[in-house]
């Protein structure tokens, strides 16, 4: 459950989503405008925000919010689509969705927010692992015994983990994980994965919990 | 008038006018140098007396001469006048008995044939020499007086005579000195067009000219100004453009804005009849208007960057990017969307000879993001994606192939034209190609780049 601050002027539409959200667990607090902004702005896990609104604009809020926290993951949820907006909007924000949009994709980015920005406490269950996803603690659950990783194991775990469900690149990996640019042809990433591989997989030769994405890259999905 | 004074025009004719000046001042100052004896040009040293006249008056004088005393009385006087002048006495006995300021040497006694030849040599000749019998007898021999005739000339003439080659300098040197000035005004005016021309080739970040310091206010001057003034046009011009532009932009986006609203509204009410219990048949039609709702809001989306593109207004940036990391990144946002629609997805990216690719990464995403739409939408029959890349010795190519029924034999092919008149205009637009094959067994299309010398 997260603190979800959304902004949005179109009452149909806020009720929805409004609605949805909280449906999904989380508690949602609905603005109409930025005004009351400064009561919430230090108590929330996340916002949603529309970009035409009366008053403040939803680039002003975001980039206030990012001022008071830079920690609060924020995604802008509009119906302008021009790629100047976008990347206005992304030049601060960590999400931008078009309306109309599925509630499910909305869900899903919130939740992939949430855990990039490590804001739900929870532990979550991938096949056999139950794993804690603030401590990174991993449990075997059919034997009830923790999975320890070594340095570059753990890391390239916690990227998945903060990536849950999104297919990441090599060079995504790499980057992320080693801090430097990845060079085509380098197995060392190939090599860190299959010895994680021999470490949470129930059967390492069929791969069930990292999975290889053909001509892409991988992907942990819960 | 003040203008004109201050013209290129004005500047040369004052040029020409003080060259003709130095001229005319040049001869005024030689004839007031040399010639402002001209009045007494015939005179001798005196002022008064020609070579005639010192030739009588010698041979008065003479003629009155008595004694050895008096020859000398005569030499003193005429020696105050003609100070160079060189005089003697041969007396009647032939001997050289007074002289005074001889030039020659002249010898002591005097025969006749020497006497005829001084004559001989003297008649006539420089210097200018007079012999007049000394007293009225004969027998007391003769006085000669022998000057340079260069003494006689009048002062003019000797300074002329003594200074011409001066007057030839300061000729060549008044030329000289025009064409310096001239070459030098003509620098000036050369050096001032060089450089406005260099600075009208400037150009600011906006690939506009700059503004150019008007220096002078002659014609250069007036050029000066004229192109600043155009400039500032332009800039107007410019500015105009670019609001109009930003509010053809301002105005799109709006009214995207303001069809996507209501389009949510429909979704929003569409989501939350789907989760009731509907009948089956329901429940269908619910579907069929959200797969609406998602077309409708493509074409606008479509509509909007066509309206842009088709203006050249849609923001363009070329950069080079790796295409490999480019695609494997851009296609791993697309993996879930096929897989969620049950898709066999077959990814075979193999690295180009020369990956960096120069093109804009919005408009590549733009182009890709239509061809899967379509596929999605279009060849969902097939189940089928494949993305490949493709080299040839001609080219480097980008292919994505789907089983669907073609694009010739699709019944709902709502939106594909547009989508592709997207994608032909920014293909083109970073100097790429592409090309479609479409059958009853699928299409393919590569997105090729023609390979280059510099690769």
């Amino acid at each position: 459950m997260a603190h979800i601050l959304y902004i949005e002027d179109e009452k149909e539409i806020g009720q929805w989503v409004t609605e949805d959200l909280t449906g999904r667990g989380h508690e949602v607090v609905w603005l109409t405008s930025g005004n009351e902004l400064e009561t919430y702005i230090n108590h929330i896990d996340l916002a949603i925000l529309d970009i035409m609104l009366p008053g403040l604009d939803g680039f002003s809020i975001g980039k206030r919010i990012k001022k008071a926290n830079q920690e609060t993951p924020i995604v802008m949820l509009s119906a302008r689509s021009a790629v100047e907006d976008k990347i206005e909007g992304l030049s601060f924000a960590d999400d931008y969705v078009t309306k109309p949009f599925h509630p499910d994709e909305l869900a899903a980015r919130v939740d992939a927010l949430l855990r990039r920005f490590q804001k739900k406490e929870d532990t979550i269950e991938i096949g056999h692992l139950q794993i804690d996803t603030k401590s990174l603690v991993i449990t075997n659950k059919h034997t009830a015994e923790e999975i320890l990783l070594t340095g570059k194991q753990y890391q390239l775990f916690q990227y998945f983990i903060r990536h849950l469900n999104q297919i990441l690149t090599k060079e995504q990996l790499y980057e992320g994980v080693w801090g430097e640019r990845f060079m085509e042809g380098d197995k060392t990433l190939m090599v860190h994965i299959r010895y994680l591989r021999e470490k949470i997989e129930a059967n390492p030769a069929k791969p069930t919990i990292i999975e290889t994405i053909r001509g892409i890259g991988y992907r942990v999905k819960k | 008038m003040k203008r004109f004074l201050k013209s290129l025009l004005a500047k040369y004719i004052l040029i020409i006018l003080i060259a003709i000046f130095l001229i005319q001042a040049a001869y005024f100052i030689i004839i007031f140098v040399f010639f402002n004896l001209v009045d007494d040009s015939d005179s001798p040293e005196d002022g008064e007396n020609t070579f005639t006249e010192i030739e009588e008056k010698w041979h008065q004088e003479a003629n009155a001469v008595v004694s050895e005393d008096d020859v000398n009385q005569l030499f003193e006087e005429w020696r105050e006048v003609y100070s160079n002048a060189s005089m003697f006495w041969v007396n009647g006995n032939g001997i050289l008995t007074v002289q005074s300021n001889l030039q020659e040497n002249l010898p002591v006694e005097w025969d006749a044939t020497y006497t005829a030849d001084f004559l001989k040599r003297n008649y006539n000749n420089d210097p200018f020499t007079v012999v007049a019998f000394a007293g009225e007898n004969e027998e007391d021999g003769f006085i000669v007086f022998q000057l340079e005739r260069e003494a006689m000339k009048p002062q003019g003439q000797r300074l002329f005579d003594q200074y011409s080659w001066a007057i030839v300098m300061l000729t060549i040197g008044v030329v000289f000195l025009f064409i310096f000035i001239s070459l030098w005004f003509f620098r000036g005016i050369r050096k001032r067009l060089v450089h406005l021309q260099e600075a009208m080739e400037i150009r600011d970040t906006d690939g506009l000219p700059i503004l150019i310091e008007e220096k002078k206010q002659d014609e250069i001057g007036d050029l000066e100004k004229s192109f600043n003034q155009m400039v500032q046009e332009l800039r107007a011009s410019r500015e105009r453009e670019q609001e109009e532009e930003q509010l053809r932009k301002e105005l799109i986006a709006n009214l995207s804005h303001d069809l996507r609203t209501p389009l949510t509204k429909i979704n929003a009410q569409a989501y939350t009849l789907q989760k009731m219990n509907l009948p089956k048949e329901a429940k269908h039609s619910l579907k069929l208007a959200t797969t609406s709702i998602e077309e409708v809001d493509k074409l606008i989306e479509n509509l909007m960057s066509y309206t842009l593109l088709m203006a050249s207004k849609y923001k363009k940036e070329l950069k080079e990017i790796d295409m490999m990391r480019f695609l494997r990144q851009y296609l791993a946002t697309w993996y879930p969307v096929f897989e969620k629609e049950r898709f066999e997805v077959d990814i075979d990216i193999e690295p180009f000879e020369q990956n960096m690719w120069k093109v804009d990464s919005l408009w590549f995403s733009r182009i890709l993001d239509n061809l899967l739409q379509n596929v999605l939408r279009h060849a969902a029959d097939g189940e089928y994606i494949a993305v490949r890349t493709e080299s040839t010795g001609h080219h480097d190519a980008i292919v994505i192939i789907d089983k669907g029924k073609g694009m010739q034999t699709s019944t709902d092919q709502n939106g594909a034209g547009i989508g592709l008149s997207i994608v032909d205009m920014m293909v083109k637009g970073m100097d790429l190609d592409w090309d479609m094959n479409s059958t009853e067994e699928g299409t393919t299309i590569k997105i090729i780049r023609v390979k280059r010398a510099d690769d």
